[in-house]
């Protein structure tokens, strides 16, 4: 018996073990769906076409000082190149992957109806054009002719409308948003109370229509997306049954410019040219994604990759020049970080205390110059790459402690006895929590010396882990918490958060209805002033405290030419014009 | 030994149910779900998936119908990986099994070798400056070990490769693929080994000493035989003794595997795909995984029960 109760505490401890080692480790949140983290790899959105004008235009790039320091390894390659990809799982029908990285191996697999140029405004991809009716409620998309699947069938409007069937099926269980468009008789089918979606028409085999129920300007490149064949993935399809798709997830038939080759899981993704690429076959025959976990330098050093992408501090960037046979091309990607402020929390309610806050922090301090350089001060929910940024009319909110006082002044909270701000016998304190990395430390370290001297009480709380963090948040226990949002297509995508109950306790009739005429217009002139007064809106009234835009740089190999990053879409826009010289 | 074994297998059964269902507790008590990290969903859909996925249910009626379906030998998909949990194994395990295997066995052989004659030749300047250099390797923290001798062999002097398992993008087979496997496994290994070593040989060491000054050693050497005999055959056996327990505390790791090696040297293993499911809360394989493991640890203790009996005529399995 001895011996029995030795063993099971041996278990015992064992999970106490694994448990702790988990927790104890650092930045070890990769949140599904490409979260924060993930824009340290290439873009994990969901489409490929060439853009026009590429965003980072050559004249930024940093060219290769030295290419005969270029490694023997990377030599020898003639008609393959590698990139770094953190870990792609195996999952790469698109809609259905939990990993962001599963979607950068689909962007190159599949491409989509409609894609975006490098300011994010809609570009025709596999769809020649589209129609939307006067009303806004009607999409007709004209696909182009002659479109094939890497296994040579044709790409019809079945194709279409059947991709949008099955995200309205009830066992969906990924991230698309098709099935929340409000497609007319999409709820009826979800419910399996009728057989086909009534608003999606197949109007002859190039055309397919969808009509809405309500207008939705996010709609057109929402439902412009990748196409599944229906001959290949509807072939085993039945209404509430999608477990069957898991089975193909390593055998993708599509549209991209890229055919899986080989997928080694925890190791590579072979890809070779498909030749029915609607462009015509990519410029180099094979490509290929090398996971790693880890540090990519030490593969970059010795040419066993082609390309990383860094954090653009000047360190790094001073060590890639030093290497001689990289190019460097630095990159914004389309995402804004933000500190989520407890609206419910009755301090936080008014809004001059969140803008004596935007004041107090020294913002430039922590993201700009303690990051050397790596990210930029952000003051509304955009990125500056999208076509709707805008700085006028925007708030700077340039570090003032003394506004800011003022600002909590005003706001009647005054300094009591030991130097701590009061309102009613209650003390100024906010209740942080960030997850465990760099970036957490900073801002504790420089937000902890602000606060004080604004006479706030600061508790800073630190998660091992993403998750444990959004749970904390979901319970309400929390003043002020970091995050950062996914990449962004639509302006719209970065205002979503506002309405739909994820930031609770904001509720501006105001800000809903700019929110909705954003949507309700396709015109984008329209829709940039719409946007413009929305931003302006939250600027003033500070839902979220906004915080900075991130900065990375690509590095790649010198032999590399045509090469360019979309802001949106990553590599795969430009990916087939890649060659070696 | 039949009812020893009979007895014992029944206790396995009633501490794998207990810590199966500790563990699955623990897991659906951490703080977040599987849902809650995706960022991208709005509160309605993240509602929705739960009630897919069931995680809204009482951990109890989650555990009761994970449990069925592990009875049928079905692990379940993995949420993040959208695979069965067994074929991730297969996919990931051996890759950690073939490091594990490896470097343990290099651990024991040197360990011994080196114990024995440290013990032997207790106080002397070799002992002493094994011990010196063993303590020194123990107290390095493998990832600064790792990325010195990534640093130092494979970007500058080129002589290794600097992680993976193959040359990326290789299409080697047979020989040239064992090869390719050998080169890229050298480093961890080596790095493995070298941290595993100091402890064994420290525990080698110090059990032959014990042995060695005991009387049935002095009667050996009084009735004649040689020395080596002395101490390979009586000594060195009896010393070996308390180190089949942890053979058996080998057993779950070799399958394991190592977090910290995996990552810095880029090495497909289950260590690193279970650190990300951690992180993720995929919960088939989390459970899964360390249900593995317990089985395995549970095993191993029941095998160096049975082994102490090859080993050690004196002791009786009840």
């Amino acid at each position: 018996m001895k011996k029995s109760i030795a063993a099971l505490s041996a278990i015992l401890i064992l999970g106490l073990l694994l448990s702790a080692c988990s927790s104890g480790s650092s930045d070890s949140s990769a949140p599904s769906g490409g979260a924060s983290e993930s824009a340290s790899s290439p873009s994990a959105a969901s489409a490929a076409s060439p853009s026009s004008s590429p965003s980072a235009s050559p004249s930024d790039v940093i060219p290769a000082s030295d290419l005969s320091k270029l490694p023997g390894a990377a030599q020898q390659r003639t008609d393959t190149i590698i990139v770094a990809l953190t870990d792609p799982s195996g999952a790469f029908t698109p809609y259905f992957h939990q990993s962001g990285y599963d979607g950068n191996v689909s962007s190159l697999l599949y491409t989509p109806l409609v894609t975006v140029d490098d300011k994010g405004v809609p570009i025709p991809a596999l769809a020649e054009s589209w129609d939307v009716s006067p009303d806004n409620l009607t999409y007709t998309f004209h696909l182009r002719k002659d479109l094939k699947f890497s296994d040579g069938s044709p790409v019809t409007a079945d194709d279409v409308a059947f991709t949008w069937t099955i995200l309205h099926d009830k066992a969906y269980d990924g991230d698309s948003l098709v099935s929340t468009l409000g497609v007319k008789g999409g709820e009826a089918y979800k419910e399996g109370k009728a057989a086909s979606i009534e608003g999606i028409k197949v109007i002859d085999p190039l055309t397919v229509s969808v009509t809405l129920e309500k207008p939705n300007a996010a709609a057109l490149l929402t439902l412009g997306s990748d196409v599944l064949s229906k001959a290949y993935y509807g072939k085993d399809y039945k209404f509430g049954q999608l477990d069957y798709i898991k089975k193909l997830h390593e055998k993708p038939v599509g549209t991209g410019p890229y055919k899986l080759e080989k997928f080694i899981p925890g190791q590579e993704v072979r890809f070779v040219a498909n030749e029915y690429y609607y462009k015509g076959k990519p410029k180099t025959e094979h490509f290929l994604y090398k996971t790693s976990e880890g540090d990519t330098w030490q593969f970059l050093e010795t040419g066993e990759i082609d390309f990383a992408s860094f954090s653009a501090t000047q360190e790094n960037i001073d060590k890639l020049k030093s290497l001689g046979f990289v190019n460097i091309l630095p990159y914004t990607p389309s995402t804004y970080g933000y500190l989520q402020v407890n609206l419910e929390h009755e301090a936080f309610k008014d809004k001059k205390v969140r803008q004596a806050i935007a004041y107090g922090l020294d913002r430039q301090s922590i993201y700009v110059d303690a990051n050397q350089g790596a990210g930029a001060v952000a003051n509304i929910p955009s990125s500056p790459i999208s076509w709707a940024y805008t700085e006028e009319g925007i708030n700077p909110y340039k570090y003032d402690p003394d506004k800011a006082k003022a600002l909590l002044d005003e706001a009647g909270w005054t300094v009591g006895k030991d130097g701590i701000r009061e309102k009613d016998g209650k003390q100024l304190t906010i209740h942080y929590l960030g997850t465990k990395k760099k970036d957490t430390d900073i801002f504790i370290a420089v937000a902890k010396e602000n606060f004080e001297a604004l006479g706030i009480k600061f508790e800073p709380e630190v998660f091992a882990d993403f998750n444990s963090l959004v749970s904390k948040v979901e319970g309400g226990d929390y003043d002020l918490v970091s995050f950062s949002t996914p990449l962004l297509t639509d302006p719209s995508d970065g205002l979503l958060q506002f309405v739909d109950g994820e930031i609770k306790g904001y509720d501006n009739p105001k800000f809903k209805e700019l929110f909705d005429q954003g949507l309700a217009t396709n015109d984008i002139e329209a829709r940039k002033n719409i946007y413009k007064q929305i931003f302006q809106l939250l600027n003033d009234e500070l839902p979220v405290i906004f915080t900075s835009y991130k900065k990375t740089v690509y590095a790649y190999n010198g032999r590399i030419e045509n090469l360019s990053v979309s802001p949106f879409n990553g590599i795969s826009p430009s990916l087939p014009d890649w060659s070696l010289k | 030994m039949s009812a020893f074994l009979t007895k014992r297998l029944l206790y396995t059964v009633v501490i794998l149910l207990a810590a199966s269902l500790l563990i699955f507790s623990l897991y659906a008590w951490t703080p977040g779900d599987f849902i809650s990290g995706n960022i991208k969903l709005t509160p309605e859909r993240k509602a929705e998936l739960r009630e897919i996925y069931g995680l809204n249910k009482p951990v109890l009626e989650r555990y009761a119908t994970w449990m069925k379906h592990a009875f049928h030998g079905d692990l379940g998909y993995s949420l993040a990986q959208q695979k069965p949990v067994l074929t991730l194994f297969n996919e990931y395990i051996w890759n950690s099994f073939l490091l594990a295997a490896v470097s343990t066995f290099f651990t024991w052989l040197i360990a011994v070798v080196i114990g024995v004659v440290a013990a032997y030749k207790q106080y002397s300047w070799f002992d002493t400056l094994v011990m010196v250099v063993i303590f020194g390797a123990m107290s390095l923290p493998s990832f600064f070990i790792g990325l010195f001798l990534i640093k130092i062999l494979a970007v500058d002097w080129k002589l290794l490769p600097p992680g993976g398992m193959l040359t990326t993008g290789s299409n080697a087979t047979g020989i040239a693929y064992f090869r390719e496997v050998v080169r890229h496994m050298t480093l961890p290994v080596v790095v493995m080994t070298l941290l595993g070593i100091g402890s064994l040989t420290r525990y080698i060491r110090g059990n032959l000493i014990d042995v060695l000054k005991q009387d049935y050693i002095r009667t050996a050497r009084a009735k004649g035989l040689k020395e080596r005999k002395v101490l390979f055959k009586h000594a060195l056996r009896n010393a070996l003794l308390p180190a089949i327990t942890l053979v058996g505390f080998e057993l779950p790791s070799l399958f394991g595997g190592s977090l910290i090696i995996e990552k810095i040297f880029n090495w497909p293993g289950i260590g690193q795909l279970y650190m990300q499911s951690f992180g993720l809360r995929d919960y088939p394989l989390l459970m899964g995984f360390t249900v593995l493991i317990a089985i395995l640890t549970v095993i191993g203790t029941l095998l160096s029960d049975i082994l102490y009996r090859v080993a050690d005529p004196r002791v009786r399995l009840q």
